[in-house]
């Protein structure tokens, strides 16, 4: 079972949070995939998703702490929680036709929330906005390679 | 949500840093360091003596020759040693802050990211410091330059509102310079300097030459009479600015003094309503509206007033007041007791004066900090110049809403105010921004922006009341504080 903690998004700070709980869970579920034998077939694109996603989470770490300005740090109202909320446990004898569907999923909610995000944090920081976006566009990409398997 | 871990529940009994060295401090005197949220006690301060405070201020003035003759790279290396450090440690010099002053994770993480850019704008001391000269320039075959000059020990006297931020506006310029230093905290926050100070000391700064002393009116006093002290910075209140300001002058000290504000906000017919609005909120209730720069004084001009006012109404009651280390939380508790008690007897004199409260955030309970020093979102109506709420700078998260019919109004209004922190000014309307910010005698303007905080390679400026002095902190004007100009003309036969 995939433990996980998504946050009310109220604040900047909340929304990185959850962004950064999205690829934290991202590596979790994809790391459990790769070491399942018979997923082998799929091990290459599990793995590969691990690294992007590590990847990510600390793109969004420097991007908390370097993009964050008094002068524009306003309440944020219009990202609703449970609207990125995702079901993470897999069956455990899911093929792997099964397990890509499941590891797409959170591909594709994570860019449903990245692009919302994007459009909230545009007018706030333009920086960040430009991050959650390039992060949505990956999102489908990983989606996509998924979606092959 | 989880709130986010404290660094540590309890800090003990802090120290002082002297000659690099951590010192209890004799003295019998401490103060209770209270986590405003919680209301636990983490720590226990030192009110350091005299003695304390003159053999701190004695290790820089031994320490300083040695530093003067360090080449200012090697200075500005540490600089870089001390960025990395910092940047390694962000997250819990933020938690520190959060934990402390009450600020929300956010606004501390915004803090430390301050503290960092004045680090990083000093880590250019090379380039800021260099002086200049004319061949011929004072004659045929007579050279003139200028050198610019350490000239030996600063201190700084820092407030509670940015416990992580306002020494840095200081220090890392006149220490990159080549001077040496003592800071003296607010003994309501101590723990974020005392954080600072440990990662100064593991960057490698020699000892003596960022000395710490904690306490109140006798480290003050000592700081502001010592002799081997060249200048004083000091962020606080007016009257205690203009003591400082006056002290100094006795003792013929530089003094950078910034004082208290009293902000306006005016909203033009024309302003884009949602984006301003939600700009606003960060500078009334950002910090609890314990920020020198916070709006205080809302004035609405012509016909906006009433959807502004609404607007203004349905997203201050969304403000989700809190623990600063639960990230959900928009705004956190005002510092003490004693400042909530301040920050009520200007809400129930808004109301005595017959100023309409529309949103009372007297009576607000956090559920699991219910002994917490919160107070909720707070709006006026009806405000008028003359009434207290308008005048008085209340440190807290009450707005005055002002009816206005023009901006000349608001421009007088303002220019009545014995403060002359920041003033902004929405609009689309180009003319209107650029007579404002031509217009305002503030130090510090902003034009769609409700918190005019300086970067750190721009002086945080301020006028009137607001500021004592000529040299602001942070920047080249730092640099112009902790230097002096030496001229030399020379001539070779």
């Amino acid at each position: 079972m995939v433990e996980s903690e998504f946050p009310e998004c109220t604040s900047f700070g909340t929304v990185m949070r959850f962004a950064l709980e999205l690829e934290r869970v991202a590596v979790v579920v994809n790391s459990e995939l790769a070491a399942d034998p018979r997923l082998a077939a799929g091990a290459e694109t599990f793995r590969s998703l691990v690294e992007n996603h590590k990847k990510r989470g600390n793109l969004l770490e420097n991007t908390r702490r370097e993009k964050l300005n008094e002068m524009v740090l306003e309440p944020i109202s219009d990202i609703v929680r449970e609207n990125y909320l995702m079901q993470l446990d897999l069956s455990k004898d899911a093929d792997l036709k099964a397990a890509a569907r499941h590891a797409a999923m959170i591909e594709e909610t994570s860019a449903r929330f990245y692009n919302d995000s994007a459009k909230i944090a545009k007018h706030l920081l333009s920086e960040a906005a430009r991050i959650m976006e390039r992060m949505a566009k990956e999102n489908l990409v990983n989606k996509a390679k998924l979606e092959a398997l | 949500m989880a709130v986010l871990a404290e660094v540590k529940k309890d800090y003990g009994k802090i120290k002082n840093f002297v000659n690099g060295e951590w010192i209890d401090s004799k003295t019998s005197k401490f103060m209770d360091v209270v986590n405003p949220a919680t209301t636990d006690v983490i720590a226990k301060v030192p009110m350091s003596t005299r003695d304390e405070t003159s053999a701190a201020i004695e290790a820089a003035q031994e320490a300083w020759w040695s530093w003067r003759e360090t080449p200012p790279i090697s200075r500005g290396r540490l600089m870089f040693n001390l960025k990395t450090i910092m940047e390694r440690d962000f997250e819990d010099i933020a938690r520190i802050i959060s934990q402390e002053q009450g600020k929300t994770i956010d606004d501390a993480r915004g803090e430390t990211r301050r503290a960092i850019e004045n680090v990083e704008v000093a880590a250019g001391v090379t380039s800021l410091m260099m002086g200049y000269n004319l061949e011929d320039g004072a004659a045929a075959n007579i050279d003139e330059e200028v050198i610019i000059s350490p000239l030996g020990v600063f201190g700084a006297i820092c407030p509670f509102n940015f416990p992580g931020m306002v020494p840095f506006w200081f220090w890392p310029y006149a220490v990159a310079a080549g001077n040496t230093y003592v800071i003296k905290p607010s003994e309501q926050v101590p723990l974020t300097t005392m954080h600072m100070v440990k990662l100064i000391e593991e960057a490698g700064f020699p000892p003596g030459v960022v000395n710490l002393v904690n306490g109140r009116e006798d480290a003050v006093n000592t700081m502001l009479e010592h002799p081997s002290i060249k200048g004083i910075s000091f962020v606080g209140s007016t009257p205690v600015a203009k003591y400082i300001y006056k002290k100094c002058g006795e003792t013929g000290k530089r003094v950078q003094a910034q004082g208290g504000a009293k902000n306006s906000l005016v909203i033009m017919p024309d302003a884009k309503l949602d984006a301003s609005v939600k700009n606003m909120l960060a500078s009334f209730y950002g910090c609890a509206g314990q920020r020198c720069l916070a709006g205080s004084n809302m004035l609405a001009i012509g016909d906006i007033a009433e959807p502004l006012l609404k607007k203004w109404l349905d997203e201050s009651k969304r403000i989700k007041v809190g623990y600063g280390l639960d990230e959900s939380s928009n705004m956190g508790p005002v510092i003490s007791a004693a400042a909530k008690a301040r920050v009520l007897g200007y809400i129930q004199k808004g109301v005595d004066e017959g100023a309409k409260l529309l949103l009372d955030g007297r009576n607000i309970k956090v559920p699991g900090y219910e002994k917490g020093y919160f107070i909720g979102p707070t709006v006026f109506d009806g405000v008028t110049p003359d009434m207290t709420i308008a005048k008085e700078e209340i440190f807290g998260p009450v707005v005055s809403f002002m009816r206005m019919g023009t901006m000349d109004e608001a421009i007088e209004f303002i220019h009545k105010s014995p403060y002359g922190n920041a003033a902004s000014i929405y609009t689309q309307n180009g003319k209107w921004a650029r007579d404002f910010r031509y217009r305002v005698q503030c130090g510090n303007i902003g034009i769609n922006v409700g918190i005019v905080a300086a970067m750190a390679y721009f002086p945080f400026a301020g006028a009137k009341g607001s500021f004592f002095g000529d040299m602001h902190g942070q920047g080249k004007d730092a640099i112009n504080f902790f230097t002096d100009r030496k001229v030399v003309i020379t001539r070779w036969y």
